[in-house]
């Protein structure tokens, strides 16, 4: 491995934490389309910023960048609260607009190489090792590197000092209020951190793979836990999982990095998404088949203990009672024997004292209203489950 | 708390009852006036709350209870008015107050669990930047335990039925352990047992000394559950005792209809 391709990696890596790090509190928020937004909108502040300052890599540049990224949340707000349009609307009005401005600027003005369309919206992550950083006179790395690496660990330090903050006004704003903690300020402080990394970051990656890796790692992260910290970690994993991996496949396909990491991030995503053991779809699906035939089982041990006549328990006339095909019947009988809930003499169907408890309390929360509780108790009961 | 007691000497008194007892008063609004989009929801409310008083905030929907309350807490700004807590601004005296929101008012999807909602409770004390430690989460743990929601602390806040979760937002504020607590609709949806423990809870805070306003619905319990009601649509209608005032005239006054209770005795 050369050392433009290590640089190329470690780029891309650090964009991905500094990305899923504001991200996680975005998707929490609800807010992903705002990250759409600002990556847009902050073009016409790179182009006159670079009219300013004549280089792509000034502080001065990033901060009047990163100003249209909260103009554009501003204006969003601003718009949305005149109860004329929805939230999805406004941001639709705003980004295109300021995003267009700063299209014709480019067009108008600058006949730079670096600063055109394709380069904004795509980034180009294999040209980042050839702007090197030069202090008195040493190579200390690239440009991109010391911009984001900055910007990583100033985001990390606000983390660390504000996760509190972050986490009761993003949970609950109200409490957060009347505790003291104005949402106001932490609500521009994250859109402040967001704008400053999304301009930190697209020049190396573009501004649509900023958008992706903000997004999809964290919502990937949201499907796998219920904790917030694991959940910032697990989209810092994915994040630089889907840098590296997407380096790689970029050089196999020998195709663009930024489009190749993209598609990692969706392929994870996607895996997830199907498999995760608790939220995924497959997941899921397997758990309405349990609960529709543990919820059968219970109709079914129901109407054993509302029936003493023996012939609204003789096993071949039990299709007739219920009402329910062949196929079903034997699922739900077969279910109720492995559990020992039920015995047959003489082809006569009876609760066993298991059964019959089970019955009993289960009747007993569905009077109360406490459903819920069926659930709990399905641990103690069942030796296998529906 | 020492703090508290300090305000509350300092604070002016006011009599009530005809017991000649002097009492502080807790929370005091004056002409607040309160607007969405210029068109008032509340208009020049004055308002005297007691201190150790279980007061219900009744009204018609869209009379702006909760707006009273965030109004009062300082999450929506008024258009014209004040509000002192103890005699002073709510912003010096944020420690004393205890806010329950509307459960709908937040996503219980949020990836946490039940502890560490109720630690929460505990970040208004603790102030900007500084992290809960241990003593944050033995106080919460307590304040599980006295809802009786000790069992289920790990439990992801999506997997509590609404009852708990009220139980859970009931634990944050206690675990604040303020003089004053606002409650907005505590007993929506939940069922009958877990109403009964938390007007228990509330009752013990009033023995306690603590004052307790909420926001309520159900009129037929207001009798049974509380001592001290105001009646809002808007502006303010009455408010005073419940043995005093909790009648047809006002409920008539409030509701805009003709009220035939025959709920309190």
């Amino acid at each position: 491995m050369s050392n433009a391709q290590l640089e190329i990696q470690l780029i891309a890596s650090i964009v991905a934490i500094a990305c899923a790090i504001p991200g996680t509190f975005l998707v929490l928020r609800k807010m992903a389309m705002i990250s759409d937004a600002i990556s847009h909108s902050i073009l016409p502040g790179i182009v006159i910023g670079f009219f300013i300052t004549q280089d792509l890599n000034s502080p001065l540049l990033i901060l009047l960048a990163a100003l249209t990224g909260i103009i554009t949340v501003v204006l969003v707000e601003y718009i949305q609260k005149t109860g004329l349009v929805k939230e999805d609307t406004a941001i639709g009005l705003v980004f295109p607009t300021l995003f267009s401005i700063g299209v014709i600027l480019i067009a108008k003005n600058a006949n730079d190489v670096h600063l055109d369309v394709d380069a904004v919206l795509l980034g180009e992550l294999a040209f980042a090792p050839f702007d090197r950083m030069i202090i008195s006179g040493a190579d200390v790395g690239p440009k991109s590197l010391w911009i984001i690496g900055s910007i990583l660990l100033i985001t990390i330090a606000l983390l660390f000092a504000f996760f509190k903050e972050l986490k009761v006004s993003t949970f609950d704003a109200g409490l957060a209020a009347s505790l003291g903690f104005s949402p106001a300020v932490i609500h521009y402080g994250l859109m402040t951190v967001s704008s400053i990394t999304t301009v930190g970051a697209f020049d190396a990656v573009g501004a649509i793979l900023v958008v992706a890796l903000m997004i999809a790692p964290p919502a990937t992260a949201y499907l796998l836990t219920t904790d917030l910290k694991k959940m910032l970690l697990y989209s810092v994993c994915f994040g630089v999982f889907s840098a590296i991996s997407g380096y790689w496949l970029a050089h196999g396909l020998d195709a663009s990095i930024s489009g190749s990491i993209t598609t990692m991030l969706g392929i994870i995503f996607l895996l997830v998404y199907l498999f995760a053991p608790n939220k995924g779809v497959i997941a899921v699906l397997y758990r309405e088949k349990q609960q529709r035939t543990e919820v059968l089982l219970l109709t079914f041990l129901l109407h054993l203990k509302n029936h003493t006549d023996e012939r609204e328990r003789h096993v071949n006339h039990l299709n007739e009672h219920i009402n329910w095909q062949k196929v079903r019947s034997k699922t739900v009988l077969d279910l109720a024997l492995k559990n020992n809930m039920i015995k047959f003499n003489k082809n006569i169907v009876s609760l066993t004292e298991k059964g019959d408890a089970f019955t009993s309390q289960a009747i007993d929360y569905i009077i109360t209203n406490e459903d819920a509780q069926i659930e709990d108790m399905k641990d103690d009961f069942f030796l296998f489950r529906g | 708390m020492k703090e508290n007691k300090q305000t509350v000497n300092r604070t002016t008194k006011v009599m009530i009852d005809n017991k000649n007892k002097t009492t502080p008063i807790a929370v005091k609004v004056d002409d607040l006036t309160v607007a969405y989009n210029y068109k008032p929801v509340l208009w020049d409310i004055d308002l005297e709350i007691p201190e150790g008083v279980l007061m219900a905030i009744v009204g018609p929907n869209g009379a702006g209870k909760s707006t009273l309350i965030k109004s009062i807490l300082g999450i929506l700004k008024p258009i014209a008015g004040s509000v002192s807590i103890y005699g002073k601004p709510y912003d010096k005296q944020r420690k004393l107050v205890a806010y329950v929101p509307q459960k709908g008012s937040v996503d219980w999807d949020f990836p946490t669990t039940a502890l560490d909602v109720v630690m929460m409770g505990t970040y208004g004390n603790l102030g900007w930047i500084k992290r809960p430690g241990q003593k944050q989460k033995k106080e919460a743990l307590e304040a599980l335990e006295k809802v009786g929601m000790l069992p289920f602390k790990n439990r992801q806040i999506s997997q509590l039925s609404g009852g708990q979760q009220q139980r859970i937002f009931l634990a944050r504020a206690l675990v604040q352990n303020a003089s004053i607590y606002f409650m907005d609709e505590p007993f929506q949806g939940v069922d009958a047992t877990t109403e009964i423990a938390i007007i228990n809870i509330l009752k013990a805070l009033r023995k306690a000394g603590k004052t307790v306003i909420v926001v309520h619905h159900d009129l037929q319990t207001v009798p049974e559950y509380f001592d001290w009601v105001t009646f809002l649509n808007v502006k303010k209608i009455a408010t005073g005792p419940v043995k005093d005032i909790f009648n047809d005239d006002y409920l008539t006054k409030t509701y805009g209809i003709n009220y035939k209770v025959s709920i309190h005795k």
